[in-house]
C-alpha cells in the first residue's frame, strides 16, 4: 500500500512538474492521469506496483468531492440573480447531453 | 463555540460522519434524491448556515479531503490501463459518442439561453458547464465569461449527473453499462464519473475517459463556437 501511493504520489509531482515547466492550461494531476497510463503500457511500471492504492483512491472518490460542493455557497448570489434561465438552460442541456451520448454510444457499439 | 466550530478537524469530522450516515441511508432508500453526495452537502450547507460559519472556515478542513483528488486522478489512468482492451474494441463508437455529445451540450446550452434572452455573458461562463471544473475556468476564461459563475454550475452540473444521471437514462432506455458511463463522464465530468465507478468499473472507465474526451473536445470547440454565434 505504502508502496503503490507513493509511486502514485510520484506521478503527480511528474504531472505537477510538466504542468510547471512547460506552463500548459492542463491540470497536473490530468498529465499525471496521462504518464501514469503510458509508464504502464510501455512497462516502466507494473500494473501489481500501483494497483492496491489506485484502487482505494477511487473507491472514495465520491466523498473527495463534497468540499467543492460545499463550496456552492458562496456562488449562491451570483446565481440567484439569473436562477430561472440558468437552472433550465442547465438541466435541458444536461439531460440532452447525457441523452445524445448514452443513445450514440449504445447504437453504434459492437455488443 | 464559535472558535471551536473554527476547528479545521470539526468539519473533516462532520463531513466524514454524514458521508457515512448518507451511505447508510442511501443503502435502505434508494432514491436519486438520497443519493449520498447530495445529502451531504445539503446538511453540511445547511450546518454552516445555521452555525453562521463561512466556506473559508469549513475548507480549512474540507481541504484535507478534496486534497485526495489530486492523487485519485491518477488513479483514473491505472483503471484506464486495467481496461484497455475492453475499450478498444469500441474506440470509434465512443469517440464519435462524446464528440457530438460535447458539441450538443454546448449548442443546446447558448441555443435555450438565447431563446430566454438571457445576458450574453451567462453564455460565455456556461458554455463549458459539462468539463472538469480546471479546464472549464479556463475556456470561461479565454472567451470572456465569468469563471466564479462557472465554477458554481460545473459542480452543481456534476452533482445533478451523479444523482439523477443514472435514473434518467434508464427512464429513458438506455440499458449498456458502456453507454451509460460515457455519458455521465461527457455530460457531467468527474462528479459523475464517481458515480460511473460505483455502478460498475467499466461504466467508470468508459466515463473517466469520456471526461478527458469531452475535456478537450470543449476546450478546443467552445471558442469556434461563441465566435460563430457572436461575430
Amino acid at each position: 500500500m505504502l508502496k503503490s501511493l507513493t509511486i502514485i504520489f510520484l506521478f503527480l509531482i511528474l504531472g505537477e512538474f510538466v504542468n510547471y515547466i512547460f506552463k500548459v492550461p492542463i491540470a497536473g494531476n490530468i498529465i499525471g492521469m496521462v504518464l501514469i497510463f503510458l509508464a504502464l503500457k510501455f512497462k516502466l511500471i507494473k500494473l501489481e506496483m500501483v494497483k492496491p492504492a489506485s484502487d482505494k483512491l477511487l473507491k472514495y472518490l465520491v466523498l473527495f468531492f463534497v468540499p467543492y460542493g460545499v463550496g456552492l455557497m458562496v456562488h449562491f448570489e451570483t446565481i440567484k440573480a439569473h436562477w430561472f434561465s440558468i437552472g433550465l438552460a442547465v438541466l435541458g442541456s444536461t439531460i440532452l447531453t447525457l441523452y445524445l451520448t448514452a443513445f450514440i454510444q449504445e447504437k453504434l457499439q459492437k455488443k | 463555540m464559535k472558535t471551536f466550530l473554527s476547528l479545521p478537524v470539526v468539519w473533516v469530522f462532520l463531513t466524514l460522519a454524514i458521508y457515512f450516515l448518507a451511505q447508510g441511508i442511501h443503502k435502505k432508500v434508494k432514491w436519486a434524491l438520497t443519493t449520498p453526495i447530495l445529502v451531504t452537502i445539503f446538511v453540511l450547507i445547511l450546518l454552516l448556515s445555521v452555525f453562521d460559519v463561512d466556506f473559508e472556515t469549513y475548507d480549512s478542513g474540507g481541504k484535507f479531503l478534496s486534497f485526495f483528488l489530486g492523487p485519485s486522478v491518477v488513479a483514473l489512468g491505472v483503471l484506464f490501463y486495467e481496461k484497455l482492451d475492453e475499450i478498444k474494441s469500441n474506440l470509434l463508437p465512443f469517440c464519435i459518442a462524446v464528440f457530438v455529445g460535447g458539441i450538443g451540450s454546448i449548442l443546446s446550452l447558448i441555443f435555450i439561453l438565447m431563446a430566454l434572452k438571457a445576458p450574453e455573458v451567462l453564455m460565455r461562463s456556461l458554455a463549458p458547464k459539462s468539463v472538469t471544473t480546471p479546464i472549464a475556468i479556463e475556456i470561461a476564461k479565454s472567451v470572456g465569461g465569468v469563471p466564479s459563475i462557472t465554477a458554481g454550475i460545473v459542480i452543481a452540473v456534476g452533482i445533478f449527473g451523479n444523482a439523477f444521471g443514472i435514473y434518467i437514462l434508464k427512464f429513458l432506455g438506455i440499458t449498456s453499462k458502456t453507454a451509460i458511463g460515457t455519458a455521465l463522464g461527457t455530460a457531467s465530468h468527474g462528479i459523475g464519473t464517481a458515480r460511473a465507478l460505483e455502478e460498475s468499473e467499466l461504466s467508470g472507465v468508459y466515463s473517466g475517459l469520456a471526461l478527458c474526451v469531452n475535456g478537450l473536445v470543449t476546450a478546443i470547440v467552445t471558442p469556434l463556437v461563441i465566435d460563430w454565434i457572436f461575430a
